[in-house]
């Protein structure tokens, strides 16, 4: 329900006359006072029937549905949910989007955002399912509590980050936690880039930085506000691969191919670093990116093509 | 992730001011505190970054080499004054972590980076170090990677530091700035022992910054040598770890050592310098008989675990090797 939510960039607010829950992606679930403050925002200035609000990250309501009591609160909730897939999908088309594709390129992108808003309404089924239950439960033992006590149900300040991807600039507006894995998975769209353990230990994500080469899951985006980035995406020139990726597919150097945008980098940088004289050299300049397939001798075989 | 406001720091006194308020941290590479908030063993309130500072030099000068703060681990390892005149630094560096994060990783982070106790990173367990007198888990755990010197009974968490074995063992000194002003913490000060507050890691007050430390580069620096042993090749945490230095006198058929230098990674809970093997050492020949003496005599009052018994013998070892290699020259 977290990638869900993470994914639409939203909050859920469940309010009901004695209390509610707030649900951010990253957090535990929060426990909410009855707090009129609140139900004079969302409900009329009532004490609430069950309502659903989701929240967009500037704190704007995004949606906000109240059951009325002849309905089932669970088909509500399906509704609900469908309907936020459906606004969230339009403003999402619109902010890229606003005209229609010029060229080939372009149409490459819109097709591609739309196979990924495809995926997006299928989690959207699950996420309804998982806060159905989700609500319910917080319905029967959400205790009632007397001091009506205000709770701010707004996420964090956003902040403005610039960041140069591949030679583009991109503003973006973030919650300070964003990493810069995520800002360039989940913000930019930009997949190439993978998520393996997010704690460092593996090279999955490895992007250079400045022409550095660095674990973007261990980095705040916030950080490297106006660098430049380089990315799996950002390698090729047109058609022409870059000659590490000609040199990964000539040697056969991958099997699942998870790690594959990580190595690649890494073995740019590890050429451009020039400490990779010997076989011995290339291993412990690549210790930083494993690969569970074991593709290692066939990435040894690719970077030594390249070097040479 | 727990929630966070961000704010950059435009100058060292600002980042003093941001940093002395409740629950803030800096943030440099961010490869330890990004790791332990997604964990959530860490919640600050706030972050203060202080990447964009300008503390990043690295300075050889006459008697010795000043490393800024911000200075990344690679470029530290790869500077070639520090190479010729440090090598046992160059070396702990080049074996920590991987290239990825060496690059983000800066001199300030090293010294602060937390312990890799896995009890301490998993909030299902009782920490004293995370929650202070709450008990500890590891004391009857798995203790493989654990400290075998200056445990206490309420933690035995290993240091998890290379380069801070090398900075040890060599006399690198802190500079420190903070709301009361500049000074200066000896490196073997600087960790705390675990005792009855393990929480308690660094002789640091809040708002104080790390802007440089300072390595004396003497003849026992510039014959010294750095030995790790871990549970693979590359990137992983020291099981036992040795940097040493010698300073030695006399032709090559009668050498003698005139000062010793010796500090263990990877077996105590700060990074372990040993004034009395240091001792024991000098006025000895450079042979494996008084480099194995003076390992017994550092080891004599380990207090192995379960699981980490090995340690014991590893670290002699270890360190008879990192003595010989200084021995024969970098
Ligand atoms: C997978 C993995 C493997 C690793 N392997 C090794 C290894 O084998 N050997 C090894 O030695 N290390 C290893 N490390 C640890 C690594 O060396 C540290 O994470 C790194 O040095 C921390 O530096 P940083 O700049 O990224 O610190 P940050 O994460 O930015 O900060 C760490 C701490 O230091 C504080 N801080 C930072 N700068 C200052 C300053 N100037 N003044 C005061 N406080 C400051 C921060 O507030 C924070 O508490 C590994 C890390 C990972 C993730
Ligand atoms: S995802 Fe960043 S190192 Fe594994
Ligand atoms: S190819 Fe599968 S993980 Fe490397």
């Amino acid at each position: 329900m977290r990638a869900e939510l993470r994914g639409l960039g939203a909050t859920l607010v469940v309010l009901t006359p004695e209390g509610g829950v707030q649900l951010r992606p990253d957090d535990p679930p929060e426990r909410l006072r009855p707090a009129p403050k609140f139900w004079k925002t969302f409900a009329a200035g009532l004490p609430p029937a069950l309502t659903l609000i989701l929240l967009a990250p500037d704190g704007t309501v995004r949606l906000r549905r109240t059951s009325d009591d002849a309905v089932e609160p669970e088909a509500i909730l399906l509704k609900v949910l469908r309907a936020a897939g459906k606004a969230v999908r339009t403003q999402a088309a619109d902010a890229k989007h606003p005209a229609p594709a010029r060229n080939a390129l372009e149409r490459a992108r819109l097709a591609g955002s739309a196979r990924g808003l495809g995926r997006r309404e299928l989690l959207l089924t699950s996420l309804a399912s998982a806060i159905a239950l989700a609500v319910l439960d917080a319905c029967a033992t959400t205790p009632p509590i007397s001091e009506a006590k205000p709770n701010s149900a707004i996420g964090p300040d956003l902040i403005d980050v610039n960041l140069e991807i591949n030679g583009e600039t991109r503003k973006l507006r973030l919650d300070p936690r964003t990493t810069l894995l995520d800002a360039l998975r989940e913000n930019l769209g930009l997949t190439g880039t993978k998520k393996g353990c997010d704690l460092g230990q593996c090279g999955a994500c490895t992007v250079l930085v400045e022409g550095k080469r660095i674990d973007s899951c261990l980095a705040l985006a916030a950080q490297h506000d106006g660098h430049k980035v380089t990315t799996i995406e950002g390698l090729a020139d047109g058609p022409r691969l870059h000659p590490m990726q000609t040199a990964f597919l000539e040697e056969d150097a991958f099997q699942c191919g998870y790690c594959t945008p990580g190595q690649i980098l890494s073995a740019i940088a590890l050429l451009n670093e020039g400490r990779a004289s010997t076989d011995d050299e290339i291993r412990e300049g690549m210790s930083g990116n494993l690969c569970r397939c074991g593709a290692y001798p066939n990435i040894l075989a690719a970077i030594r093509r390249v070097r040479s | 992730m727990r929630h966070f406001t961000f704010e950059r720091a435009k100058s060292v006194d600002e980042a003093v001011k941001g940093g002395a308020q409740p629950e803030a941290a800096f943030l440099a590479g961010g490869t330890s505190l990004v790791d332990l908030m997604k964990l959530e063993v860490l919640t600050p309130l706030r972050i203060v970054d202080v990447s964009r500072l300008d503390l990043q030099k690295i300075e050889a000068r006459t008697g010795g080499l000043v490393l800024g703060a911000l200075a990344t681990n690679t470029d530290v390892a790869l500077h070639p004054e520090v190479r010729r005149r440090l090598p046992a630094l160059a070396e702990a560096l080049l074996s920590g972590a991987s290239p990825q994060l060496r690059n983000a990783a800066t001199v300030g982070g090293n010294l602060l980076q937390r312990t890799r106790c896995a009890y301490f990173r998993d909030l299902a367990t009782l920490c004293n170090k995370r929650t202070p007198r709450s008990g500890c888990d590891a004391l009857e755990g798995w203790t493989r990677m654990h400290a075998i010197l200056g445990g206490s009974n309420q933690c035995i968490a290993a240091h998890p530091s290379d380069m801070c074995v090398a900075l040890a063992a060599f006399d690198a000194r802190v500079k420190v700035r903070g709301p009361q002003g500049e000074r200066e913490i000896a490196l073997t000060d600087f960790h705390l022992l675990p005792e009855q507050h393990p929480d308690r890691e660094f002789a640091l007050s809040p708002g104080e910054l790390v802007i440089s430390v300072f390595v004396p580069t003497t003849a026992a620096a510039a014959r010294s040598r750095y030995v790790k042993v871990r549970d693979r090749a590359s990137y992983a945490f020291a099981l036992v770890s040795c940097a040493a230095g010698l300073e030695l006198s006399g032709g090559t058929s009668g050498r003698i050592i005139r000062e010793a230098r010796v500090a263990l990674g990877g077996v105590g809970t700060k990074p372990w310098r040993s004034i009395e093997a240091e001792r024991a050492l000098a006025g000895q020949p450079p042979t494996k008989d008084s480099f194995r003496k003076a390992a017994e005599l550092l080891l004599a009052g380990a207090q192995p675990r379960r699981d980490n018994a090995f340690k014991v013998e590893l670290a002699k070892r270890t360190m008879v090797r990192a003595l010989t290699l200084a021995a024969e020259g970098a």
